[in-house]
């Protein structure tokens, strides 16, 4: 089924937030940001933006009704700064006034003097002085001190991966109109609506009912509008609120990029132990996480970190410890993967460096060591696996060794251009590593004409969740899918939702929506059976008609729903879903924390031009475990677009903050997202087809955030490229390989490996040399 | 406005209360501007723009619109896409960047791309402006449309427009005889969703088809 915005989307007549008409005396904001990312606010004046023509208010901290806060997991994130700044761009001021132009215009004349404190950066300088979010939690299975002595080779060393900026093509905004009896109607581009509701109910002081969020559907999310919408929706809620007006703040890409926080960087050690058949046999790894200047999501990022520590292997002895630094940049946040790309890079690191070292293909060791079923995660969930089969599937579908001969002759022939291979398998758990925000719910309408609502906690970002809703619908009443209406989500008709996040979404309100139709159903079919005088066993419905023992009635869907609704039997169902079997021991850290694993494996071939450092992507051809896929045209650009975006990450997409914390790549000048002409040339997608059971909708997996992680394979196939060049080529495991690094890697001056071990500064190292 | 000094609520107070004496008071402060040059020119020495901006006359713009002739009065510094979506209430056209960075506000222009927010609206006296509003004759889409839709072209559908309306261009151009060549002349239109190889197919299937666009 085609996604059900297709029509609207190619006519310009989707509503995204920045497209709501307007209602009379709508009011604009506009925030001001901190200049600098660290110190003690000594003044601030905002006389003069009071005093700008069409200014109608500037709002600051001791303005807030309710309470200055929004911090979600951890309240330490006022909404707009007191005291202190912790970030550039952190909210001080909020200008209300009667035009967009005068709102920004009067944020340039507000001036703030700041003392300043040291800036912090680095989450190994954060740690080092101590500055962490959250303790330090650490995953462990087996025991690692004692496995050391078993391995016959031991590597380590240092793996970093940089930050990602979302980039949803619609910025961050919110529209909030004041309604009767002090109640507020919030239009907010979030993933979270509850989470919206609750930060503006605390800034106001409002009770949740009386603030109503709605969602029809973004412009790209990625993570990025899961906590960090509530800011733009919280300040507009106060100055709603306050001035009794319709407020919008719609933000400037460049606001944007500047004030919200990013995918986390991470700096990460690793140790990691082989038996002489190349078995994993130990794995240690300590990851800093670049939380920013406040919690945000960083905790539960730092967990599922750890979750996915192992990737797609089965290692018998883990130690893998977190640190959460909290450091003066805008507060990372989530994005698609969630803290899992980034350990997935470091065991991918830790692989290679043992390959590089041993002379031989990463590949011999990564399928070697392939998670089977009923093998133990770190965090004490028994693997059902697909690993293998993933695995298997590709190298004989795509035939991987004629493609690594052909790389082989090209190279021997090329001097010039070089081609390089990886492949990169991914388990990645589906569920909210929360185990009480696994739950959603669903309202379903059937109307006496016979059309059917459904509204969920699920929000449209374009990942075709809608879609997916709506078919769920029109399966289980079988009828036609137009009769199916999904309505906008609001947190009038369904509450305390999770957010559209976790690659959960589908799942859990598609299964909160199976259940409500499945009720509604019982009941027509009894009503079916009373009208037909025949068992209520008997009773099926198919293509909108009631059949009886498999015989077509004269009953179809609409009288049947309106003697239903002339008898007075309830055509309406609330449902409510919580994903069974997950729970999560955060005292032992172990734990069954996902409701399933989603499985591939991606053979990414790239091509680099040794003389300028620069690449294509030749193809990226995946076997991915869908289990069934419920829309396969949806499924598939979901695949297609998380390796594009994994690519980038790898690639091109590189944050720079200056040492002041200042964001230097703050526009899409100098920070560069993958165009159509560098994602790759060539995408195969092929659907590895299973048996096994699983608790996803309709068997059909979770496909969001599953996908993006194939894209660390280029990462690894650049290198090998680069390999082929010069061989002895120093290439730190630090991602983004931009060009640049490309560049400098080919012509480097090759390093003795002893060096490169000798960067650790802790316990004496105890690897074995094989060159 | 309340006045300096006042405290924050008083400001808050005086608005509610009194925004009608405000009203007076900045229609004045206009009147004031409009007959004393110096005054705007001081505005703009001290390099106040934005202040002096909203003061600028107005200039008689005849464009026509998706196939409507309209006699507008704009702001010189005001762009096409501001003018397209405040003025014209034509909200398809999206602004992504607002920096002729992403592609998201692509329009037509006496048939030829431009991106609407770098093209001053004033600069399009006299032509041809079509918005992706303007594709479809009634429901019967325009090819691309169609394409876009075969081909699922987009995800979250943020970029569609430009999209649609750099893909027809493309073609016009003759800039669409490879898949290589689409890439290339496409890469000026970001879709973060990645939505790229069926964008890719949907202008390719729209060339062969081989319709005047």
């Amino acid at each position: 089924m085609k996604n059900i915005d297709s029509k609207t989307h190619t006519r310009g007549k989707s509503i995204y937030l920045d497209d709501i008409p307007l209602l009379q005396g709508t009011l604009f904001g506009a925030a001001f940001g901190s200049p600098i990312a660290h110190g003690i606010i000594r003044s601030l004046n905002i006389s003069v933006a009071e005093q700008m023509p069409g200014v109608i208010k500037v709002f600051t901290a001791k303005d807030v009704t309710g309470e200055n806060q929004i911090g979600g997991i951890i309240p330490d994130e006022p909404l707009l700064a007191e005291h202190e700044v912790d970030f550039c761009g952190m909210p001080v001021a909020f200008v209300v006034a009667q035009s967009d132009d005068a709102a920004r215009a009067a944020v340039k004349t507000i001036t703030i003097d700041i003392e300043p404190l040291p800036v912090i950066t680095d989450p190994r300088e954060a740690k080092a002085r101590g500055e962490l979010i959250v303790p330090p939690r650490t995953f462990s299975l087996g025991n690692v001190d004692t496995a050391w002595q078993a391995c016959e080779y031991i590597f380590e060393g240092i793996a970093e991966t940089n930050g990602q900026e979302h980039l949803y093509i619609e910025t961050q905004g919110a529209y909030v109109i004041p309604q009767e009896n002090g109640a507020l109607k919030v239009y907010s581009s979030t993933q979270g609506p509850t989470a919206v509701q609750r930060a503006s109910c605390r800034v106001t002081g409002l009770p949740m009912h009386l603030v109503e969020v709605e969602v029809t559907r973004l412009g790209g999310g990625f993570g990025g509008k899961e906590d960090q919408a509530n800011t733009w929706a919280a300040l507009c809620a106060l100055a709603a609120h306050r001035l009794r007006k319709p407020v919008k703040y719609s933000l400037h890409r460049m606001e944007d990029m500047a004030m919200t926080g990013k995918r986390h960087p991470y700096s990460s050690d690793y140790k990691i132990g082989f038996d002489k058949d190349l078995k994993m046999v130990a794995y240690e790894a300590t990851f800093y996480q670049n939380a920013g200047a406040a919690a945000d999501l960083s905790p539960a990022i730092m967990e599922r970190t750890l979750l996915h520590c192992t990737n797609s292997y089965f290692i018998p002895n883990v130690k893998a410890t977190a640190y959460s630094c909290r450091t003066h940049l805008p507060p990372n946040t989530a994005f698609r993967g969630f803290g899992g790309p980034q350990s997935m890079f470091v065991i991918e690191s830790a692989i290679a460096k043992a390959a590089d070292t041993l002379g031989i293909d990463s590949a011999v060791i990564q399928k070697k060591n392939l998670i089977k079923t009923g093998d133990e995660f770190p965090f004490g969930q028994k693997a059902v696996s697909e690993a293998a089969e993933c695995w298997k599937k590709a190298e004989q579908l795509y035939e991987v060794n004629s493609i690594r001969e052909g790389i082989k002759d090209f190279n021997s022939k090329n001097q010039i251009y070089k081609k390089g291979l990886a492949l990169m398998p991914v388990c990645f758990g589906i569920s909210f590593t929360n185990t009480a925000m696994n739950q959603a719910r669903s309202l379903v309408h059937v109307y006496f004409d016979g059309s059917v609502s459904v509204s969920t906690g699920a929000v449209e970002m374009g990942q075709g969740v809608n879609t997916k809703i709506l078919q769920v619908a029109a399966i289980v009443f079988s009828i036609h899918p137009d009769r199916v209406k999904v309505q906008t989500t609001s947190t009038s008709r369904i509450a305390n939702t999770s957010p559209s996040a976790a690659s959960a979404t589908a799942d859990l309100n598609g299964k909160a929506t199976y259940l409500a139709c499945t009720r509604i159903l019982e009941r027509l079919k009894k009503v079916a059976a009373e009208e037909l005088g025949v068992d209520e066993n008997l009773i099926e419905l198919k293509d909108e008609y009631v059949f009886v023992n498999n015989v077509q009635s004269d009953l179809d869907w609409k009288k049947l729903v309106n003697t239903a609704h002339l008898k007075r039997v309830g055509i309406s169902e609330h449902a409510n879903y919580a994903t069974p079997e997950i729970y999560f021991d955060k005292a032992k850290e172990k734990g069954h924390a996902f409701s399933y694993h989603v499985y591939g494996t991606a053979v990414t071939v790239v091509t680099v031009d040794c003389l300028r450092g620069i690449y294509e992507i030749d193809a990226v051809k995946v076997v991915h475990d869908f289990g069934t896929s419920m829309n396969p045209a949806i499924d598939i650009g979901q695949i297609e677009g998380g390796i594009v975006q994994g690519i980038g990450w790898m690639t091109m997409e590189e944050i720079i903050y200056d040492k002041e914390g200042k964001l230097r790549s703050n526009a899409l000048s100098t920070y560069k997202v993958p165009d159509i002409y560098s994602a790759p040339k060539e995408i195969s997608i092929d659907f590895l087809q299973s048996d096994k059971d699983n608790l996803a909708i309709f068997r059909s997996k979770a496909v969001g955030e599953p996908p993006f992680m194939y894209g660390i394979g280029t990462y690894f196939a650049l290198r090998n490229a680069i390999k082929a060049f010069n061989p002895l080529a120093h290439i730190p495991f630090n991602a983004p390989m931009t060009p640049e690094k490309t560049l400098l890697a080919l012509y480097s001056n090759p390093q003795p490996l002893s060096k490169e071990i000798k960067r650790k500064d802790e316990e004496a190292v105890t690897s074995v040399a094989i060159n | 406005m309340a006045k300096k000094g006042s405290g924050q609520n008083q400001a808050e107070e005086n608005y509610l209360n009194e925004s009608r004496r405000n009203f007076f008071k900045q229609s004045s402060l206009l009147t004031a501007l409009a007959v004393t040059p110096p005054a705007f020119l001081k505005a703009a020495e001290e390099g106040l723009d934005e202040k002096a901006a909203g003061y600028f006359e107005k200039m008689p713009l005849a464009i026509q619109i998706n196939g409507v002739n309209h006699d507008l009065s704009v702001e010189p510094r005001t762009t096409l896409l501001d003018l397209i979506r405040e003025q014209l209430a034509l909200p398809g056209t999206k602004k992504g960047c607002d920096h002729g960075q992403c592609g998201a506000c692509t329009v037509h222009v006496n048939g030829n791309r431009v991106l609407s927010c770098l093209t001053l609206a004033v600069t399009a006296e006299g032509k041809k402006v079509t918005t992706i509003e303007g594709l479809a004759d009634g429901e019967k889409l325009h090819p691309m449309q169609e394409a876009f839709i075969k081909y699922d072209g987009f995800q979250c559908g943020y970029c569609t427009p430009g999209q649609i309306m750099s893909g027809i261009a493309c073609i016009r151009e003759g800039h669409a005889n490879s898949d290589d060549e689409i890439r290339e002349y496409m890469s000026g239109n970001i879709c973060r969703c990645g939505a790229y190889p069926n964008i890719v197919k949907a202008i390719a299937d729209v060339k062969k088809g081989g319709q005047t666009l």
